[in-house]
Order: structure tokens, then sequence, then C-alpha cells
């Protein structure tokens, strides 16, 4: 991307064709992993649950993610901060 | 030659698969190669239709199958493209009635005597589906650009892959450079990220392409098609000739000019 396109992209809402592409990548990630899309907050609930009474972990820095691991899988990443 | 039998998919329908198959198939014939285009749409022939050919069918891939006439006697001769024959579908029957061993043993038998061999499969995902790509040597997903389409081509593609099938190769179909340049359609490059499919081809929107379905003509035929332009060019590629990926005409506003100019390409 050139430095005109994210000076003016800065000032711009995007446009149906980023949403679309964002949406799209999303929902693939859940396509190809054979989820349904809510299955992963449910899983970083379920984490988020089992640590929280853990006070060296630090429970509002948890990331969880969806990416491909080869081989036609998708694995779920989940990075749990230390305080 | 290793793609010799090529299936044309795309999981949703009406994204352009018999119209890309029939104008792929009349390309490579009318440049002398020996062409065979199968309808596997079993129930919903419409390959008939792109090429012409609907009042010339007498048997079908059924007929060939249940063993009612040899392959050579179902092959419709095109009237336009020496070279090109269509193995119509069975419009009476549905996709059950052909299993894929059974459409491998056709296309084994057409095999030693043509070129190339296309499969025009249909929407879905089922039987029908899997019947038409078992055979192929080559997949070609055919996506829209467009929610549903990109969708529905990823999902193939998967199947395509558990199937132990080579990656499919991607055709952008019916792009309209103009919603995009207003940022309201996805750019076949979208497409290709999105999918991580290898591109085959671009087929821009072409307002003519209705009048040429329903004279039953295919496009390739006609110098002055855009449509035909990109179908010609995808032929070149398929006998793995590079050729450049179609372009919007160069019509830039002022600030796209301006920007090429401060910050190049």
């Amino acid at each position: 991307m050139g430095f005109m396109d994210k000076v003016m992209g800065a000032f711009k809402k995007p446009s149906a064709r980023d949403i679309a592409r964002q949406r799209l990548q999303l929902i693939l990630k859940y396509d190809r992993a054979g989820l349904p899309p809510n299955a992963i907050d449910e899983v970083k609930n379920a984490i988020l649950n089992a640590i929280k009474d853990f006070p060296f972990v630090d429970a509002s820095g948890v990331t969880i993610n969806i990416s491909p691991n080869g081989d036609n899988r998708e694995k779920i990443e989940i990075e749990i901060p230390v305080r | 030659m290793a793609d010799k039998v090529i299936c044309i998919t795309s999981g949703k329908g009406g994204v352009g698969k018999s119209t890309i198959t029939g104008n792929l198939a009349t390309a490579l014939a009318s440049k002398g190669y020996k062409v065979v285009a199968i309808d596997a749409d079993t129930g919903l022939r419409n390959l008939d239709l792109v090429l012409g050919l609907e009042n010339r069918i007498v048997y079908d891939l059924v007929h060939v199958v249940e063993g009612v006439c040899p392959v050579e006697k179902a092959l419709v001769k095109d009237k336009r493209t020496k070279n090109l024959f269509l193995l119509p579908a069975a419009q009476t029957k549905d996709k059950s009635a052909v299993k894929p061993e059974d459409l491998v043993e056709v296309v084994e038998k057409l095999r030693g005597k043509f070129d190339f061999v296309f499969i025009d499969s249909p929407a879905g995902i089922e039987e029908g589906f899997k019947t038409a790509v078992t055979p192929a040597d080559t997949i070609i997903v055919v996506a829209n650009p467009e929610m549903a389409s990109v969708r529905d081509a990823d999902r193939v593609t998967g199947l395509c892959e558990a199937m132990g099938k080579s990656e499919p190769k991607l055709i952008v179909n019916r792009l309209d450079w103009k919603k995009v340049a207003k940022g309201n359609m996805l750019d076949a490059e979208d497409v290709v990220q999105i999918l991580g499919l290898e591109l085959l081809g671009i087929v821009p929107e072409d307002k003519d392409m209705v009048s040429y379905i329903n004279r039953g003509e295919p496009a390739v035929l006609f110098k002055d098609s855009i449509a035909g332009k990109a179908f010609r060019n995808i032929a070149e590629r398929l006998l793995g000739r590079e050729v450049p990926f179609i372009e919007p005409a160069k019509n830039e506003g002022i600030i796209e000019k301006l920007r090429k100019l401060l910050v190049g390409e």
C-alpha cells in the first residue's frame, strides 16, 4: 500500500469491499475449522473460568485465535499472559 | 498432457460454470485440439444451451452409463467448431444416476481419443459434485467476487483436497471493475488472497454475455467480446503459456493519476 493510500485510508470509512474481505476471512476461518461462529468465544469463556483464580495470570490479556496448522487442519491458539 | 481432464466446479450455482466450460472447450477446439465437454449436471442440463446444441441431442450420459449406447454414439458434434464434441447430461434423471466410478469409466474411454476432456460439474457438494470431480486431473473452481460464492468456493476446495485431488485453480468470473473502483466489490486479488488458490483467469463482467448465451454462440468466438478475450487467455494458460491477466481499460481519475505521479504504482 502506498503512502497516499494510507493517508487517504485514515479518513475513509471502510468500503463494502473492505467489509466483505474482513467478513470472508473470518467466516472461512470458522468454516475451515468446521466450527460454529461462536465456538471460539465459548472456548475462551471456559478457559477464562478455569484460570481466573490464579493470581499470577492476567485474565484480561487472554487472546484466542484460529490459524492453519498445516495438514489441512486448523489449530486454536490461546495466549495466557503472566502478570 | 497432465491437465487433460478438467473439471469446472463452484459449489454455488449460477456463477458461470457451464458458460466457462463451453467457452474454454470452444477456445481449445478452435485452436485445433480435439475436445469433448461432458455435462455432468444430470437433471439440469445446460451446457448444450451455451453451445447452441440443444436440438441435436439424441443420447446422453445416462444412456452411456446404462449401456444403451456406446459413448461415441452419444457425442454431439459441435455445429461451429471442428474437433469439439458435447456429451450431454440426461434431463429426466437425477444426480444419483451417474456414480463416480461410472464417470471415471466414461472418461477413461474418452481420454485416449481427445486432447482435452472438460467436465461441467453440478452446483452443490453432494454426490453429483463428487462424481464430476473424481475423474479430473485438474479442477477449476469458479467464483464470483461475491460473499456466498467465495465462501462456497472455499468449501469446495476443502472437499477436493479431502478427496485427494491436487489444489484447484481459480477463475474469478464476472468481475465488475467499476464496482471494484467504487469500493463496492471484491477485487480479483482479494478473492485470490482469501481463497489462497492459484489464479487461472479473470473474466470481466460483460453485458453482452446474456445475448451470446441466448443465441447459443460462445463469446470466445467473437473478437470484440471482452469476456471472450478472457476465455481465450485462460485457454492459453491451460496450454502452459503465460498470458498477462486482463486489466481494466485505463481511465483513471485525477487523484489516481496524481498518486501515481507522486508515489509510483
